[in-house]
């Protein structure tokens, strides 16, 4: 469906708001700035400051660099700028939520990644006869890992899970579509003898 | 769905993540290489001189107050303020809408089918799935068009292309009811709950 108005409720549902960062980050600066703020008034008022005044607050930023202890400064300013790495990449990072679209003609439909991956274990359990427990499938944005351990001894086809796989994954008209891998996880003694 | 103002988050979060890395950047700066170290105190003794200079020319009538401080201290409110009203629009906007179908004028009268109704026919329809654990049905109104949004949970191992049928068919025959095809947004989570529930209902 590609209405405008199901547009953007597939893109306002598949991204993150980022608002807790966005609560955490505004919080911080409101609490830096209302200390400016009431720093500035007591000053204003001729009363005594909180903690520095605006004349000594000048003169420990001119004394910074040999302030003491030495390795307070470099701390806090190693601190504060992970932080504002932190918030700089959640605020330019696209921060896509681990859904996919289902194509559908009249509805605008997502589902979970985790959904789609328990489905895809479940059919391939049921189509290869390995238990379900065997079968582990992971779902990113564009591949679909399945990792096989088959029963010691069992022979597995690589190409029909495959294929099994990708035909489970593209009935579920999928966007962006996704590529499978398989991996058949053996024993590591198994391995050796092969 | 709600309408927290996106674009507003993003625009804080990277306003703030500027200037917290940059203020970080100048703290290491200043102390790892001594020709920062200098760059800063000239700046700053600058800038103190300045001050000293401009808030003696600017005092407002008798008093020792200066407008400089006074348009800083503005400045701090109005930023604080913004501050303010960003952190209030978050999820403040609930986009949700009564769902109202009101059919054609008729001598017996018209019929109504409101948003709870709509719910809990869906919702009733879903619960006898044995695959569904849970479900939610709201109305939204997104860019002022009514749009319904189905919340499902299924059992694990549940394919979401039957799910997607099954909810599928429902919503068509609350079209077919009301005569009203509304906009329908279905969602299909997993979760900790699908993760612990039975792959099976319990037969009691």
């Amino acid at each position: 469906m590609s209405s405008p108005v199901f547009r953007r409720v597939l893109r306002r549902e598949s991204h993150s708001p980022r608002t807790v960062a966005m609560i955490i980050a505004a919080l911080l600066m409101l609490i830096v700035l209302a200390y400016i703020a009431v720093e500035i008034v007591l000053f204003l008022l001729d009363q005594p400051a909180l903690l520095l005044s605006p004349a000594h607050i000048a003169s420990w930023l001119i004394g910074l660099p040999t302030q003491r202890p030495g390795w307070l400064v470099p701390v806090c300013g190693v601190a504060l700028a992970l932080l504002g790495f932190i918030f700089l990449f959640l605020a330019l990072a696209p921060g896509r939520l681990p859904k996919h679209q289902m194509q559908h003609e009249s509805r605008a439909v997502l589902v979970d990644n985790g959904v789609i991956a328990a489905s895809v274990a479940q059919h391939l359990s049921d189509e290869t006869g390995i238990a379900r427990d065997d079968i582990t499938v992971g779902i990113s944005h564009r591949t679909a890992d399945v990792t096989v351990r088959p029963p010691v001894g069992a022979p597995v086809d690589r190409d029909a899970i495959q294929q099994i796989t990708a035909a489970e994954i593209d009935s579920y008209r999928l966007t962006p579509t996704v590529k499978t891998h398989v991996h058949i996880d053996r024993p590591k003694h198994i391995r050796d003898a092969q | 769905m709600n309408r927290t103002n996106r674009a507003l988050n993003r625009i804080v979060l990277f306003i703030s993540g500027a200037l917290f890395f940059a203020v970080g950047a100048i703290l290491v700066t200043i102390l790892v290489w001594p020709v920062g170290a200098g760059y800063w105190a000239q700046a700053i003794e600058a800038g103190k001189n300045w001050l000293d200079e401009v808030i003696p020319a600017t005092t407002i009538g008798e008093s020792s107050n200066s407008w400089v401080t006074m348009a800083g201290l503005a400045l701090l409110v109005i930023l604080m303020i913004l501050l303010v009203v960003a952190l209030g629009r978050v999820d403040g906007h609930r986009s949700r809408t009564v769902l109202c179908s009101t059919g054609a004028p008729h001598p017996l009268g018209r019929i109504t089918v409101h948003e709870s109704f709509v719910s809990d026919a869906i919702k009733d329809c879903l619960n006898q799935h044995d695959e569904i654990l849970s479900s939610t049905v709201t109305a939204n109104n997104v860019r002022k068009t009514q749009v319904m949004h189905v919340s499902v949970t299924p059992r694990q191992n549940t394919s979401p292309a039957q799910l997607l049928a099954d909810v599928d068919l429902l919503t068509t025959n609350l079209t077919t009811l009301t005569g009203q095809n509304v906009a329908t947004y279905i969602s299909i989570h997993s979760g900790l709950r699908a993760k612990l529930a039975h792959d099976q209902r319990r037969v009691l």
